[in-house]
């Protein structure tokens, strides 16, 4: 794995207008199907591979060399690489499994000025060990920059993924902003954990200085060491700080400060478990006050949470009895706003539902005919065929093949019509009329398989704690009894109310008078 | 995000009721809440959000309401009588009742603050002629005593109720529920901010304003479109252009400054380019800065008792003191530096205002973590930023981290604007002796031209120079239209996310994007765009086949989200029977690819049994 710089900015948060060597990047084979790679500069034969580092779909063989120093979302054409003879023998020039299509289009090898070629050249001058990399005939992917939502399409799984739809709208829920400090227990996969440091980034942060940070928890060993790995690969070293801790006993402090968390996020199987050490002060009842923690005083209790601030909280969990318990447990603890929600996310695919008697044969084409009308012509075609038939003399079974034949044949000839249609607009025009990509009425349809559950997202605030000396000072710096206006729902008593008391002020000793006339002057106007 | 309320922060009071009310919390004044009562706003500014607030019944000297803080126990305690009852319930019912019953262990209580049992309900039939005993006179006469923040009124509503004992404990929840909802005066103070501004747009005022964007949608748009933080600001350095210098004088736009930028078209009233300031950190003034400020300003306008604003007051303040000439001369809008928000005190205020002005051509912009917005009429309408206190249309603006970061520019601006009078006018000149001898009103004029000339200029050509780092938009207007304008203008692999009420423009727009319409793009069977150079293809300005350049996005898809909200209580866990229809809301989703040039073809097994079928093969993506 490459080793990121450290004072370098994480690709994931500023990749730069090109890709760069020792860097992640994340290949598109196809819509859905994302790989992520680290680019490494050619530094002579790897692997077998003359031509360095290569990356090998189906979709054809990627030497890194044509992926580096390109604009971030170029076409990558795939090369011409000998994956059949590498670690044995050179064989004859090996049938290239790759190249068995090349056919016509080699002619235009030369011509093309692949972007990766250039890049190519320059990093062969430097290792001319390195054999370049030449393009094959067909065969492309798309280079992407980093970010979370590609990450979490494309990231090796270990535990159950949040994926955007749930993380997109828990981060708008629980106010993660440039600056915020974030607590995520549970990193997983880390998807969240990446997803989180792009909302809450506000710059690297240097010595002493307070910048938008996430803490993120672990318990599984394993996880945690990937985690840590990968977080360091992606450059995000100073805005997560992973440790691997179980939560639910030794809480939420990092060497013993509090992290101040503005945001707390739990992907835990028992966030219950983990909710009092997300308290203002030492819990009352602690529910799993071990012998150790039950000895320190209020004192020495350091909350993990910002005392300046609301609290947002975020419970992930995929089953009722979890939500009905946590829930619980947070009612007890003082947590406020207490929302639960489900998100339900659809992907629609769009296509041209193409149906009638003069398409073509292609797949997804429904030949059958696509109103009343067209049905009612094909009818009676084939009826007046029938009567033609039945006039004739009888010949066998000859002329019900023949029939048959004649029904079909006229769209066999269109089919071939719109299939040379296919191959040039002018010809297309010249028969049916419409492109095949114009064919038919757009639709919408939903994917074959929907994701109908993910988790029960639980909301809650913990608002800042308040008590009698604040409540004091507030009341001493912001004294009342200078009310001069009502603002708000300001209904006729209110109205009435407000205009007493201007006049009670203005007047001092006719008041009783005067209010007296005002109140019937506003009873007539309001009457 | 503020911790505690602000004197003049505008706030959102959510009632009983289920309702909410923005208001904007002007010291000395009386708040009222309608039907619940009124108090005087003092007593909420300076004190934390979320706290549940309870009116309390007026003293005898005093002629307000005091407020009292509700704690959750008491908040919870009918959920936390509910679970002590089906805790004891639980093995009871296992051990005595033969029959099953959908109420067991559910009963339903009425408790008072001290978890006593004040009533109780039992399993019986409901009884539909089941009647309130108390008049509407008595009830009234129970409100106007107005004990008890309303709890009196609820229990005796309860009390008089002749059927209660034969309520089952869901009808006995709802009635209570009810009756709380309609006589109980707490009220909760939320911060307006994005997620709360726009619920409450969306289901309380006018959802078509901000073209029925929901929370899931606003989190999907801002994911997808990867808006963050776009990096420390960059000012580019001021050229010192005298009076005497034109055009020559402004500072060209630096490519290679230019980060961190995204483009945006809102059609949401401000909604959208709010929800990307609040990702960019570029919607809230600094903090810190805030704390400080805005506190002495508090205690300065208590003492002087006016309702005026604190920036105002301090703009008032310079404005008296300062001669009038540099009044005139402050007419324009005053962009501020990132740095000077307003964190020295009042006394080392002062001298700074007289520093050095910059020059006209000074760009105050940031060059990074911009959001650019281009907008249909001649100007933006960004209305609902105002709550956030920065209005675009005010010339005198107050510090607010918006005017360094939000670039706006007209679509006439950015596609011709050689045709646009405010970019194509050259600036105004005149020798310092010749300005000297002019009015303050035309030398002020004079001046405010030439800063809105070189303003505009640097939009419109840092803007053209395109390598934004995303597209996101919420428009009225047609996508496909959008992207063609737009899609020159981005970097590659920068993401693009569009949203709209209704799916049809979004599957047009991927059609568009089809794979047998790149395909044919791609294997040269389109004769118009034979010999046309990358950049042509680029700006491909489309035809009725192509009305776009297939090859220019990556991974169209369109997807939609919807939030389904429960209701978790004790044995009575469900989701909610009814929720906000209308519009559902989708996204667009994808990237800008940067087509390699020449023919090119996909691999893969795509011989059809019938071989003339298919020459060009559908694409891999």
């Amino acid at each position: 794995m490459a080793t990121t710089a450290r004072n370098e900015v994480s690709p994931f948060l500023d990749p730069g207008p090109r890709t760069k060597a020792n860097s992640l990047a994340i290949l598109q084979l196809s819509r859905d199907n994302l790989l992520p790679v680290y680019l490494q500069p050619p530094t002579g034969e790897h692997d077998g591979y003359a031509e360095g580092a290569v990356v090998n779909t189906r979709y054809g063989s990627f030497p890194h060399s044509t992926m580096l120093n390109v604009p971030w979302g170029s076409q990558i054409r795939a090369s011409k690489v000998d994956t059949g003879s590498r670690g044995r023998k050179r064989k004859r020039e090996s049938g290239d499994d790759a190249c068995r299509e090349a056919t016509g289009a080699g002619e235009k090898d030369d011509g093309k000025d692949n972007e990766g070629s250039p890049a190519a050249a320059v990093n062969g001058e430097s290792t001319p060990s390195v054999k370049q990399a030449v393009a094959d005939t067909s065969g492309f992917i798309h280079i992407l920059p980093p970010t979370p939502e590609v990450w979490t399409t494309s990231l090796p799984h270990r535990t159950q993924v949040v994926y955007t739809p749930d993380y997109s709208y828990i981060l708008h829920r629980i106010r993660a902003r440039p600056g915020s400090t974030l607590i995520e227990a549970g990193a997983g996969s880390g998807s969240f954990t990446h997803a989180s440091v792009r909302a809450v980034y506000n710059g690297y942060p240097t010595e002493g200085q307070r910048k938008g940070k996430v803490y993120s928890f672990e318990f599984h060993e394993q996880r945690y060491h990937k985690m840590k790995q990968e977080l360091s690969d992606h450059g995000l070293d100073g805005l997560v700080e992973l440790t691997h801790r179980d939560v639910y006993n030794g809480g939420f402090l990092v060497d013993g400060k509090s992290p101040e968390a503005d945001a707390v996020f739990l992907d835990l199987p028992a966030p219950w478990e983990a909710l009092p050490h997300l308290s203002r002060r030492r819990p009352q009842t602690s529910l799993n006050t071990n012998d150790a923690t039950a000895g320190d005083e209020q004192t020495g209790w350091v909350s993990p949470l910002n005392p300046k601030k609301s609290v947002y909280l975020c419970t992930f969990s995929p089953c009722i009895e979890q939500v009905t318990r946590t829930v619980s447990v947070m009612r007890r603890l003082g947590w406020v706003d207490i929302d639960m929600v489900e998100i339900a996310n659809r992907k629609l695919h769009t296509s041209r539902e193409r149906v009638g008697l003069n398409l073509n044969f292609d797949r997804g084409v429904n030949n059958s005919p696509h109103d009343v009308e067209e049905a009612l012509t094909r009818l009676e075609g084939i009826e007046g065929r029938f009567r033609e038939h039945a006039a004739k003399p009888k010949d066998g079974d000859e002329d019900m093949d023949s029939g048959d034949e004649g029904d079909v044949q006229p769209t066999a000839k269109q089919s071939a019509a719109a299939v040379e249609g296919n191959q040039g607009v002018s010809a297309d025009q010249a028969t049916s009329g419409t492109a095949p990509w114009m064919e038919g009425r757009l639709i919408t349809r939903g994917e074959p398989e929907i994701k109908t559950h993910t988790s029960y997202l639980v909301f809650a605030v913990l608002p800042m704690e308040w008590s009698e000396e604040d409540e004091a000072a507030a009341a001493a710096k912001y004294p009342v009894g200078k009310e001069q206006k009502v603002i708000g729902a300001v209904d006729k008593a209110a109205r009435k109310q407000e205009k007493r008391e201007q006049l009670q002020k203005q007047q001092g000793n006719s008041r009783k008078a005067r209010r007296k006339e005002r109140d019937e002057k506003l009873g007539e106007a309001s009457g | 995000m503020q911790s505690v309320i602000r004197p003049n922060a505008w706030v959102a009071l959510k009632l009983p009721s289920g309702s909410t009310k923005v208001l904007q919390i002007t010291p000395n004044t009386t708040i009222s809440l309608g039907k619940y009562g009124s108090f005087p706003a003092n007593l909420i500014i300076g004190r934390p959000y979320h706290l549940t607030f309870e009116l309390q019944d007026k003293l005898l000297d005093e002629n307000f309401s005091r407020l009292r803080v509700v704690p959750t126990s008491e908040l919870y305690a009918e959920v936390f009588a509910d679970e002590a009852a089906a805790e004891c319930a639980t093995p009871a019912t296992g051990a005595n009742d033969a029959v099953i019953s959908a109420t067991d262990g559910e009963e339903f209580s009425l408790v008072d603050e001290k978890g006593n049992v004040v009533a109780r309900s039992n399993r019986e039939i409901i009884d539909d002629s089941a009647r309130q005993t108390l008049t509407q006179e008595e009830i009234e006469e129970l409100k106007r005593e107005g004990n008890n923040a309303g709890k009196d009124v609820i229990a005796k509503l309860l009390l008089s109720h002749t059927a209660l004992d034969q309520k089952t404990s869901f009808s006995l929840a709802k009635y209570k529920l009810l009756k709380t909802k309609k006589y109980i005066r707490r009220f909760q103070v939320l911060p307006i901010d994005v997620a709360n501004l726009a619920q409450w747009q969306l289901e309380e005022r006018d959802a078509s304003k901000i073209m029925d964007m929901r929370a899931e949608m606003i989190g999907l748009v801002g994911c997808w479109g990867n808006v963050h933080y776009g990096g420390d600001d960059v000012l580019l350095e001021d050229p010192n252009a005298t009076v005497a210098q034109g055009d020559e004088a402004c500072v060209p736009v630096d490519e290679g400054l230019l980060r961190g930028r995204w483009l945006v078209v809102d059609d949401t009233c401000g909604l959208l380019v709010a929800a990307m300031a609040e990702r960019m950190g570029v919607l809230y003034p600094n903090e810190d800065a805030e704390t400080e400020g805005k506190t002495e300003g508090q205690d300065k306008d208590a003492a002087e008792q006016t309702s005026a604003i604190p920036e105002q007051t301090e703009e008032t303040n310079v404005d008296q003191t300062e001669a009038g000439k540099t009044t005139q001369e402050r007419d324009d809008t005053e962009m501020t530096d990132v740095q000077a928000a307003p964190t020295k005190p009042e006394a080392e205020k002062k001298p700074k205002q007289q520093k050095t002005r910059p020059s006209d051509f000074a760009i105050p912009y940031s060059q990074t973590n911009t959001i650019t917005a281009i907008h249909g009429a001649s100007q933006p309408n960004l209305s609902l930023l105002n709550y956030w206190g920065f209005d675009i249309t005010s010339p005198n603006h107050p510090p607010h981290p918006l005017l360094n970061h939000l670039l706006t520019l007209t679509w006439l601006q950015l596609l011709k604007p050689e045709l646009d009078l405010a970019y194509s006018t050259p600036p105004l000149t005149a020798s310092p002796e010749t300005l000297a001898s002019w009015k303050p009103s035309r030398r002020g004029n004079f001046h405010r031209k030439r800063r809105r000339y070189a303003r505009i200029r640097h939009i419109v050509d840092s803007t053209r120079a395109g390598n934004f780092s995303g597209l996101v938009c919420a428009s009225t207007m047609d996508p496909i239209s959008i992207l063609r304008h737009t899609l020159p203008l981005l970097a590659g692999g920068a993401p693009v996310a569009i949203y709209s009420p209704s799916v049809e423009a979004l599957a047009a727009a991927a059609d568009c994007f089809s794979v047998p319409r790149r395909t044919a793009w791609v294997s040269g069977s389109v004769p118009e765009i034979e010999g046309l150079s990358t950049e042509e293809l680029e700006h491909w300005p489309g035809n009725e086949q192509f009305p776009l350049n297939p090859t220019l996005l990556q991974g169209v898809s369109i997807q939609t989200s919807r939030a389904r909200r429960w209701q978790v209580l004790p044995g009575r866990t469900h989701p909610l029977m009814t929720e906000r229809g209308g519009a559902d809301g989708y996204v667009l989703t994808a990237w800008r690819a940067k087509p390699a040039e020449g023919k090119i073809a996909a691999k893969g097994k795509f011989k059809r049994r019938k071989v003339e079928s298919d020459a060009a093969t559908p694409a891999s993506a």
